[in-house]
């Protein structure tokens, strides 16, 4: 095992919609200024910086980072699709928990524009064919978005396995809305009826509008240290990565002859099991939880992927209210990115900004009581899953 | 967890029960309420005595405990007696224990016919006689529970017990035919190979083991065996000492060898590792499993093959790619290696051999063989041969050689090689393996030459394959050749052709010569071939070898350098010339069977069918050899319409592949990108089939591409939902009559509308876009030209018109042309204005707020292009949902048990067809009825055709998933659906 690492500062801006927002470099200077503060140091102090982002030229890392100080220091653009900003989290924590550094940024930001996610390169390979080779043997291909198309497929195969009613992944959507109403960071915070949700337009059954999330904005930072660093500058952070796990696509992606193992549900349930024996701390254990709901589809999924309930449990799991606040656990509590918003490069550490908080108790209104263990879970499709546990210093 | 299992009211025959396991097993039934039948014959372990001291004895102990029980003192030779004390004693029987046993241990040598027999008749005989007397009452009454006592001695051996080890094994044989015939009534047979402390193991095991090896550790599996709720059957199971598992039979998954020719033991003790690789393993669990494999087998017979070649692996075997390039330097080194450029003073000699040559310079075409050869020993040197190619170079001559080149060859180029092993032929004592090299064009993916290499291999042929044809092709006529080119070769000619790559030391090192038993090194056969063509190039094409299409010679015998080389054409037409070539000095023939083909007028390059609508970087496959004219006119008119149909790329987006056959071309159409090419495309969403005739008459309307497909006559692969979307087709021939070669693919007219179209499309994005007004605030002019045309977009209002407006706050000048590729993201503004194409007057800045213009025509128009998406229901086909409401009604009349199957409730609309029933299919009275009963517990919205489909049987659930069923309410219900099956 290699040395603890502490997340000592973190911070983000609030996210807005495509073309409503500032540029990426005026988003990531406030993201990273609010982690420095929040950590009690000084940009001087930094000796490396990983740089998430998906749109953009190459070095738009370098930009963001020289916003705030340009020190020659190290920077790395980091690329993972929408698990860029974990991505970013990952390589810094390897710096510190491998004795390389005692003092790393890591940043994500997006700067997106309206509209579905597509390719920007047609003369190339396009990384998901065999995503959509499988997608295409398995439902074919139509007009709809593509990532809906896949998580709402894996959606439709989960519904004829389980006979899931429709109204089930509102709920998801239902709970989203209502924990983004108490988040100043979230784009969406108006709440919203299952009724509502259900009958937003249709993007690809079982998902309507409202349960997809939105192109968005925003940028989020984290800043990492070992003890002792933090020693020698007499700071006491607060929170510690406890464990974190990576995964790619097993085979099972494209054999499986499955929407949902192709969208990655192998990959974090790899992660998560992984992480679980990592750490020694099980699903059980956890109070608060940060999940990739692109949308809910992938919610639904995920809840049994990762382990907080038996698979063909996640509808009595939902019916029951144990994802929100009084159940078992409070599943993204920031209103996860159907409300907050997905800035892809941003949202992994968005979501270790929230996690931080609620370990700390600096969460406001939606502070989830008693938060000592936090698990967040961040997945790309291309793909990557990233999972990492934060526990109470 | 769970409640106890009991066995009040059964009734359990257990043999041997006197003491060890069966005692043990007995007073256990007795505590949890059977009825006890504890048979003993009172002998010793090794089957001498008779005595009933034993079996009432614990006979006693379950009544002293307050269970009820009877003894027996039979053999269970006579096992229909102590059937009958059961019946007897409690009127039935339910659970058959066989349990008793003895020992008669000795090695075989010294085994004896009785310690045979006696082992047999108690175990064997034994259990078969209480078994056979119980089968039938268990029969009768639909329930049973049998089991076997066999031993780990019988599963694995065990010295000194052959009679005991067969006897154990021979009941797991019997245990395992029981529970099958037994199946169906309910009667269940398992068999355990105990390991436990009794009068049988107390001689060969350590007492200190013994002592915990109690029986009351092997009692519970028993139990749990024989009780009702265990639906366990045809086990076997070790247990003993606190384990309990279970065996199966596990295989590997062996070595299949063709049938249809001799399996040596030779070839068996090659495949070993394979026969016994317990890294690739099944488990058959009964026979049907266990002779699949075999029965696989059966059905694909070899080619055959020896030791030397296997035709099964290596025919067809696909060569990895591989490339190469050459230059002008590599072409002149060839031509000078084949005996050009002697005469450097004229330039006609020049032409092969100088770049900069005044006259021209060409590519000897018979230098399409280098590159292929090359590329073929290159694989050879790395160890990459076919599978089941197993000779050595030794054995191999270069019997024949078959160059085709497409189109002269260019200057320079990188080559894509592709081999497959095409022919293998048996010519009795040799065999002839023939590969077969495509060479491509590595950047456009253009076929340029192909090459068949004929091998001869010495003595390998005869394993009574294929011989090929016997005729022997393109002899030399008897009558005077009609030219005749006597040329002499250069003492040093072996060692500048090898310069081109072919360096094996045959043809340059006299050891290495002798050694293959020639006096000197030989000229490389090839060497010879590329005379041979330059000398009918010379003599038939004036030296311009533009025209060349192939040639083929038959290596006859070998040249040595320095000789004269005598080659006699004969002029068959105005495009094939036969030739044989002879060494002079020797009198000997040393390539025959020659042919050069030519071709009627130089070929050009096969550029791409449309290059204006084929962006960079397309990825074209191979080309098809000369496609007729006529289906490229087809697919030039598709290409117009698609180009001048923007909106087709939303409704279909879809890339089609199209193989054509006699004659044979392939075509991609990309309802992507919008591009239709000659060729082949990886990744098509859905591939048709067809004659060039069915095509010709799909596309002109004369045939029905639902009938072509019913019929058989076309072919679709892949996404075959996508090969719907092809109705558009019928519409080209028409309005734009584009199919006519005289047309211009774009009239003027025709321009004009696809601009006012695009502005169209741009409305209609702006109107769904309201936050672009926010953004953008600006008021654009724009003035098109050739043709001329002006809109106005203006983003303060979010409104488009054709016209001008005065107070623009940006105007943009471009041409039409320059217009559409700018909307279709084929051109960058930034470049356009660049390079003078765009011209920005007002607010130059406003004009980079247009970037948004690029993403009208893909993507960001989903919604719209939802809505205008034409239903998937073909408008021609007759609609099925009343047909299959009514034929669901005389369902139900014929089998009203169809109610309990489905039991659910599901209402259906039909929403092309309008047309709605509920199957009410629960409950005492279940109804077909029509109107879509809103309450249903499951909501069912589909197409006609999805309906159609479900009743021919097709998989709800991949109809589902296709998203051909909206499903609101029970899902679950539509698992069921099956229901609809065979109604059409």
């Amino acid at each position: 095992m290699g040395r603890k690492v502490n997340v000592l500062g973190v911070g983000m801006v609030k996210f807005q919609k495509p073309g409503a927002s500032d540029g990426y470099e005026v988003m990531a200077n406030g993201a990273i200024k609010d982690a420095l503060k929040d950590g009690g140091v000084d940009f001087k102090d930094v000796e490396q910086a990983y740089a998430g982002y998906v749109f953009g030229d190459s070095t738009c890392g370098q930009r963001a980072v020289y916003s705030v100080g340009t020190t020659g220091i190290p920077v790395i653009n980091v690329n993972n699709n929408c698990s860029t900003g974990s991505t970013a989290l990952y390589l810094a924590r390897q710096a510190i928990e491998g004795g390389l550094a005692e003092c790393v940024l890591a940043v994500g930001f997006e700067q997106m524009q309206k509209g579905a996610l597509a390719s920007g390169w047609n003369d190339r390979t396009n990384p998901l064919d065999k995503h959509v080779d499988v997608m295409n043997a398995e439902q074919g291909v139509n007009q709809a978005p593509f990532a809906a198309q896949m998580f709402g497929g894996a959606g439709r195969e989960y519904r004829w396995k389980y006979g899931t009613k429709r109204e089930t992944f509102a709920k998801i959507s239902e709970k989203a809305r209502k924990h983004a109403a108490k988040n100043p960071f979230a784009l969406f915070r108006e709440v919203l009826s299952v009724e509502q949700i259900l009958a937003s337009e249709d993007v690809f059954d079982p998902l309507t509008r409202f349960q997809c999330c939105p192109p968005t904005c925003g940028a989020a930072a984290a800043i990492l240290c070992s003890d002792d660093f933090a020693k020698r500058k007499g700071l006491k952070p607060m929170v510690h990565i406890a464990g974190q796990v990576m995964t790619t696509d097993f085979a099972s992606s494209f054999d499986g002859k499955s929407m949902m193992k192709m969208i990655g549900y192998d990959m974090a349930k790899a992660a998560a099991t992984q992480l679980y024996e990592k750490t020694g701390t099980g699903p059980k254990d956890v109070q608060v939880v940060e999940l990739h709901d692109c949308f809910t589809a992938n919610e639904l999924l995920t809840y049994e992927a990762i382990g907080l309930c038996p698979e063909g449990g996640a509808e009595k799991f939902i019916e029951a209210n144990d994802n929100t606040y009084g159940g078992q656990v409070v599943v993204n509590p920031s209103g996860g990115l159907l409300s907050k918003g997905h800035p892809l490069g941003a949202t992994g550490l968005a979501q270790c900004t929230e996690l931080v908080w609620h370990l700390r108790g600096t969460a406001g209104d939606r502070q989830v009581e008693n938060a000592k263990v936090a698990v967040q879970h961040n997945l790309g499709l291309g793909g990557a899953c990233v999972m990492t546990m934060y526990k109470r210093n | 967890m769970g409640s106890e299992l009991r066995f009040d009211g059964k009734v359990v025959v257990i043999t041997g029960a006197g003491a060890g396991l069966g005692r043990s097993h007995a007073l256990f039934f007795g505590k949890r309420g059977a009825k006890v039948v504890v048979n003993d014959l009172g002998g010793t372990s090794t089957g001498g005595g008779k005595s009933s001291a034993a079996a009432d004895k614990v006979v006693e102990e379950i009544k002293a405990a307050g269970g009820t029980a009877t003894a027996n003192y039979d053999s269970v030779e006579d096992g229909d007696k102590i059937i009958k004390t059961a019946i007897d004693a409690f009127g039935r029987i339910d659970v058959l224990i066989n349990n008793a046993g003895i020992l008669r241990d000795v090695s075989f040598k010294k085994m004896t016919k009785e310690d045979w027999d006696l082992i047999f008749r108690v175990h064997v005989n034994g259990a078969f006689r209480c078994s056979h007397a119980a089968w039938p009452y268990m029969q009768e009454q639909g329930y049973g529970r049998i089991l076997f006592t066999a031993s780990a001695a019988g599963i694995y051996g065990n010295f000194g017990q052959a009679n005991y080890s067969a006897a154990k094994l021979a009941l797991v044989g019997l245990s395992n035919t029981l529970a099958i015939e037994g199946e169906k009534k309910n009667v269940r047979v398992n068999t355990i190979a105990p390991i436990a402390a009794s009068r049988l193991t107390e001689t060969i095991l350590p007492k200190d083991v013994l002592e915990n090896l109690k029986p009351e550790y092997v009692t519970p599996l028993v139990a749990w065996l024989a009780h009702e709720e265990c639906q366990e059957n045809g086990g076997l199971y070790e247990v003993g000492g606190g384990y309990f598992g279970k065996l199966r039979w596990e295989r590997t998954e062996g070595k299949l060898f063709k049938l249809g020719r001799d399996i040596s033991p030779e070839a068996v003790r090659n495949a070993w590792d394979e026969v016994t690789d317990w890294e690739k393993v099944t488990h058959p669990a009964n026979i049907t499993e266990s002779l699949g494999t075999v029965m696989s087998n059966l059905s694909t017979k070899s080619k055959g093959g020896n030791e030397f070649i296997d035709v099964d692996q290596a025919l067809g075997y696909e060569l990895p790619e591989l490339e190469s390039s050459y230059d002008e330097r590599d072409l002149a080194l060839y031509a000078l290696g084949v005996g050009a450029g002697k005469n450097p003073g004229d330039p006609k000699d020049l032409h092969l051999v100088y770049e900069r040559n005044g006259e021209g310079f060409y590519a000897l075409p018979t230098y399409g063989v280098v590159p292929a050869l090359n590329a073929i020993f290159k694989m050879a040197s790395e160890g990459q041969t076919a599978p089941g190619l197993n000779y050595g170079l030794d054995r191999i001559l270069h019997g024949e050689q078959y160059l085709e080149v497409m189109r002269p060859l260019p200057e320079k180029a990188t080559l894509k090689h592709k081999a497959r092993i095409s022919e293998i032929l048996d010519k009795g004592r040799n065999a002839i393996v023939v590969t077969h090299l495509d060479s491509y064009d590595a950047k456009t993916g253009e076929l340029l030459v192909k090459n068949d290499v004929s091998m001869v291999v010495r003595g390998a042929g005869g394993w009574g394959g294929e011989r090929g044809p016997a005729t022997d092709l393109n002899q030399a006529p008897e009558r005077a050749p009609d030219a005749v080119i006597t040329e002499k070769t250069s003492e040093n000619q072996a060692l500048l052709y090898r310069l081109s790559g072919d360096w094996n030391p045959l043809h340059v090192d006299p050891e290495f010569a002798t050694m293959f038993g020639f006096e000197k090194p030989i000229l490389h056969g090839l060497c010879t071939f590329g005379f041979a063509g330059r000398a009918v190039v010379s003599a038939f094409a004036k030296g311009d070898p533009r025209t060349f299409k192939s040639i083929k010679v038959r290596f006859a015998d070998s040249v040595f350098p320095g000789e004269t080389l005598k080659i006699e054409m004969w002029k068959e037409n105005e495009l094939k010339v036969l030739l044989r070539a002879t060494v002079v000095e020797r009198n000997k023939v040393v390539l025959s069977n020659g042919v050069v083909e030519f071709y009627p007028e130089i070929p050009k390059p096969k550029a791409k069918a449309k290059a204006s609508l084929s962006p960079a970087g397309e990825r074209v496959g191979e080309r098809a050899d000369a496609p007729s004219i006529t289906a490229a006119m087809t697919f030039d008119g598709i290409g117009a319409y698609v180009a001048k149909t923007p909106d087709l790329l939303k409704q279909v987006n879809m890339v089609y592949q199209f193989k054509l056959s006699s004659p044979d071309s392939a075509w991609v159409l990309d309802l992507k990108k919008g591009t239709v090419n000659a060729g082949t495309i990886e990744k098509a969403d859905c591939t048709l089939a067809l004659s060039n005739a069915d095509w010709l008459d799909m596309v002109s309307g004369k045939a029905d591409p639902k009938k072509l497909f019913q019929g058989g006559k076309l072919k679709i692969t892949g996404n075959v939902m996508a090969s719907q979307k092809l109705d558009f087709l019928k519409k080209i021939e028409r309005p734009a009559s584009a199919l006519s070669p005289t047309l211009s693919p774009a009239g003027e007219r025709e321009t004009a509308v696809t601009a006012a179209m695009t502005f169209e499309g741009i409305g209609a994005y702006v109107a769904m876009t309201p936050d672009l007004l926010k953004q953008v605030n600006m008021v654009y002019q724009f003035k098109l030209s050739a043709p001329d045309s002006a809109w106005v977009l203006d983003l303060k209002k979010g409104t488009v018109s054709s016209g001008t407006v005065e107070k623009a706050d940006c105007t943009l000048a471009l041409s039409n042309a320059d217009w559409l590729d700018m909307v279709s993201g084929k051109a960058d503004p930034m470049k356009l204005f660049q390079g003078g194409k765009l011209k920005i007057t007002g607010n130059v800045m406003a004009s980079q707020k247009l970037d948004f213009l690029k993403k009208i025509d893909r993507a960001a128009m989903p919604t719209a292009s939802a809505v205008a998406a034409p239903a998937a229901a073909p408008a021609s086909a007759e609609v099925l949902a009343p047909k299959i409401f009514k034929a669901l009604q005389e369902r139900l009349a014929k089998n009203p048990g169809l109610a309990k199957e489905v039991d659910a409730v599901i209402a259906f609309k039909v929403k092309d067809a309008g047309f709605e029933f509920t199957a009410e299919l629960k409950g005492g009275s279940p109804s077909i009825k029509p109107g879509f009963d809103a309450k249903a517990g499951t909501r069912i919205v589909l197409t006609d055709e999805a309906l159609g489909a479900l009743a021919k049987g097709e998989s709800a659930q991949s109809l589902y998933q296709h998203g051909q069923l909206r499903i609101d309410g029970e899902l679950i219900a539509a698992q069921r659906l099956g229901f609809l099956k065979q109604l059409v």
